[in-house]
């Protein structure tokens, strides 16, 4: 077999895998269209297209910095791929207050704004879709207080409270620092660790990545076009 | 007619050892800078592991995040050890196999330098919080470029010296380190240039991501991998490869197959080709077809020989490597069944124990073995130690196995507690981390086997080498007086 002969084959053979899963699938998810509503299914008419708030770019950028992705995961499989829905807190909340069942699968939509979905390596630590949901829900059920509170927490410590004791979450202390408190004590200082004249504060790259992570609210309500849920729930919602 | 053929055997000893004196620089510095990364990429396998099991190990250290570390190991691994490794062994088998003299040792020596600088600069800026989150392409955006300009710089002389090789034949092992040449600037250039070039869909990101990792294991390691062993089988035995049909089929059955293999990480997720992920899982299991098909193919030529065979340390180290590839294409059948075994696998510690397997199990014992052939025939210098080879065998089988057995299996525990929904989260952290603890120890006793391997290389490099014509052997010093069949040189 001559080289140019050889050089085609391998062309071919790669060339084929490489149009159909990589060039083909990037081009069509490039631009991701807004999913139109409509009266009968969803009961109102306009587009889909849901933003997300928060300092996304910047925390994202922290998440990978620090490498969370290789611990935790974003991303709630349907129940064909694994058992992710069935977790009480982890595709939204098994019984919220207002809305009841508001779990649901990811979508592509989720992951607006950023660049590289961090669907993560191995699960080590829990999924990370629905985390502002479950600590606004472990800041209600502490008599109200700012969740931000207690993620800065356990970002400084993740195995401070008793529960958490088993915790193999690494600190992040790096990301805080200690300042001296002049006038009134900050707001945004961790509720341990300062004394009478000093008090830890979470640094620009703190403040990113806790801002990201509080914008982790995968559960909004999606179309009927992406609301693959059993008709008696979706009728529950209606 | 006698000394017509002996005139000619005298002209191939001269033509076999210019080569070699051709590339004895180049060759040394990627074999030792590659074990020298090898040493600090375990270092950061014990840390890293280290702390799953005891977080609070080097806690207050920025820089010793677990995070961090972790990417540091594997970059390391792959970009320090893993290419490096394969250069050497590359640029030698090629310009041995063409029969040409490599003239552009100082052009790759510089290259060589360069990478290593780049390489360096890159650990340190993920070790300081500057990676880019893409598993296996953690180094901040400047190093890639970097590395495509020093491979092609070190890579184009094989290709040209194949273009003006003696002889029409090609050999199966020319196949492999052709095809991995060609394919990996191109699987490279396709992930860098869409993930930091150009701005697509999130999901689409991580999915080529995917791709990538599994397309440089098996269209990049493991191809050069396998033309090693298939240039060590019959230089070890004596004997022809035995199957032409067999070596075209595990060839072109890899090149087919392994392209389309990755995706199923992100099996279950919103991906706009939901089939994407499955028919990655699919290739990956289909993997075991080039890969049994070639171990087939070498192990056949190994033992296809009537007399008994030296003990040489790289049949050791290749024939443990041929073990390690068909483990690799059990577990690339057993991790990948969608419906029952991917759920469980996708998020757990199998991925890296897979991982683990290709890189060290297979694609480095090649190499080691490779190492223990090349570098002799480069110095003019006999190995000095055949205890040092058994320490570095045997603790590097052992480490390797407890790594993959816990690893892989383990993953299975992670991954059936994961899936029982109806117990606390904890419990899942609960069953990691015996494995964890497993993954501690096996990396100690590597890198306990591999300081065995460095002392010698560093002997050997420094000129310490016995001065001897018989090869080392791994047999009891008794034997060593017996005669012995000597190997094709």
């Amino acid at each position: 077999m001559s080289l140019r002969l050889f050089i085609l084959g391998l062309a071919a053979s790669f060339g084929l895998a490489w149009l159909f899963v990589v060039i083909v699938p990037f081009v069509k998810m490039r631009n991701l269209e807004p999913i139109t509503l409509s009266k009968e299914t969803d009961g109102a008419v306009g587009i889909f297209y849901p933003k997300r708030s928060g300092r996304i770019v910047n925390g994202a950028k922290v998440y990978a910095e620090n490498g969370c992705y290789l611990c935790h995961t974003q991303v709630v499989r349907p129940t064909y791929a694994g058992n992710d829905m069935f977790r009480a807190d982890w595709a939204g909340l098994a019984k919220d207050p207002e809305r009841g069942d508001t779990r649901r699968e990811t979508n592509a939509y989720d992951f607006e704004g950023e660049t590289f979905a961090q669907i993560g390596s191995s699960r080590m630590g829990p999924d990370l879709s629905n985390l502002a949901r479950r600590l606004e829900a472990a800041a209600a059920a502490k008599g109200g207080g700012d969740p931000a509170t207690l993620l800065y927490a356990h970002l400084y410590d993740p195995r401070r409270s008793p529960e958490a004791r088993k915790a193999t979450c690494p600190s992040y202390r790096f990301l805080f620092t200690r300042h001296e408190i002049k006038g009134q004590p900050s707001s945004q200082a961790l509720p341990f660790g300062g004394d009478a004249t000093t008090e830890l504060l979470p640094d620009s790259d703190a403040k990113a990545l806790v801002s990201y992570l509080l914008a982790m609210k995968k559960d909004q309500p999606v179309p009927a076009a992406l609301n693959f849920a059993p008709a008696e729930a979706k009728a529950a919602a209606r | 007619m006698s000394s017509t053929s002996s005139t000619a055997e005298l002209s191939d000893v001269t033509l076999r050892s210019g080569i070699d004196r051709s590339l004895r620089h180049p060759v040394m510095f990627f074999l030792t800078s590659a074990a020298a990364w090898l040493a600090v990429s375990i270092l950061l396998a014990i840390v890293a592991s280290v702390k799953v099991h005891w977080p609070q190990f080097m806690d207050d250290c920025e820089y010793a995040s677990y995070g961090r570390v972790f990417a540091a190991h594997t970059n390391t691994l792959i970009y320090g050890w893993g290419f490096q490794a394969g250069f050497g062994v590359l640029i030698w088998l090629m310009a041995r196999m063409s029969r040409q003299e490599c003239r552009a040792a100082g052009t790759i020596l510089t290259a060589g330098h360069v990478w290593n600088l780049v390489v360096s600069l890159g650990t340190l800026g993920l070790l300081d919080g500057r990676g880019t989150g893409m598993p296996w392409m953690e180094f901040p955006a400047f190093v890639w470029p970097g590395l495509l300009l020093c491979y092609l710089t070190i890579v184009v002389w094989s290709f040209i010296q194949f273009r003006v090789r003696k002889g029409e034949r090609t050999h199966v092992a020319q196949w492999y380190l052709l095809a991995a040449m060609i394919w990996f600037p191109w699987i490279f250039i396709t992930a860098n240039g869409l993930l930091f070039c150009a701005s697509g869909h999130p999901l689409m990101a991580a999915a080529i991501n995917a791709w990538f990792k599994s397309a440089l294991m098996f269209l990049y390691f493991i191809p050069i991998a396998l033309g090693t062993a298939y240039y060590l089988a019959p230089k070890l035995s004596g004997r022809p490869i035995p199957s032409t049909s067999l070596a075209r089929l595990g060839f072109w059955s890899l090149a087919v197959v392994a392209p389309w293999a990755g995706m199923q990480k992100l099996a279950g997720s919103p991906l706009s080709g939901v089939f994407l992920p499955y028919l990655g899982a699919a290739a990956t299991a289909l993997l075991a077809i080039p890969l049994v098909t070639a171990a087939a193919n070498i192990l056949r030529t190994i033992f296809s020989s009537e007399e008994k065979l030296p003990k040489s340390p790289a049949l050791h180290f290749t024939l443990a490597g041929l073990m390690g590839l068909l483990l690799l294409a059990v577990a690339a059948i057993a991790l990948n069944l969608p419906g029952s075994s991917l759920k469980l696998t996708q998020f757990s510690i199998s991925g890296y124990g897979f991982e683990i397997l290709a890189l060290y199990g297979c694609f480095s014992f090649m190499m080691f073995g490779a190492v223990y052939f090349i570098v002799p025939r480069i110095t003019c210098s006999e190995w000095v130690s055949s205890r040092f080879i058994n320490m570095h065998f045997f603790f590097s089988v052992y480490g390797i196995v407890a790594i993959a057995f816990g690893a892989l299996f383990g993953g299975f525990i992670q991954g059936s507690a994961q899936e029982a929904w109806l117990q606390p989260w904890e419990s899942v952290t609960d069953v990691v981390r015996p494995y964890a603890a497993v993954s501690t120890f096996a990396w100690c006793v590597i890198l306990f086997s591999n300081i065995f391997f460095f002392i010698h290389l560093a002997m050997m490099w420094m000129g310490l080498g016995r001065r001897d014509s018989n090869p080392i052997l791994l047999d009891s010093p008794a034997d060593m007086s017996a005669p012995i069949p000597q190997p094709n040189p």
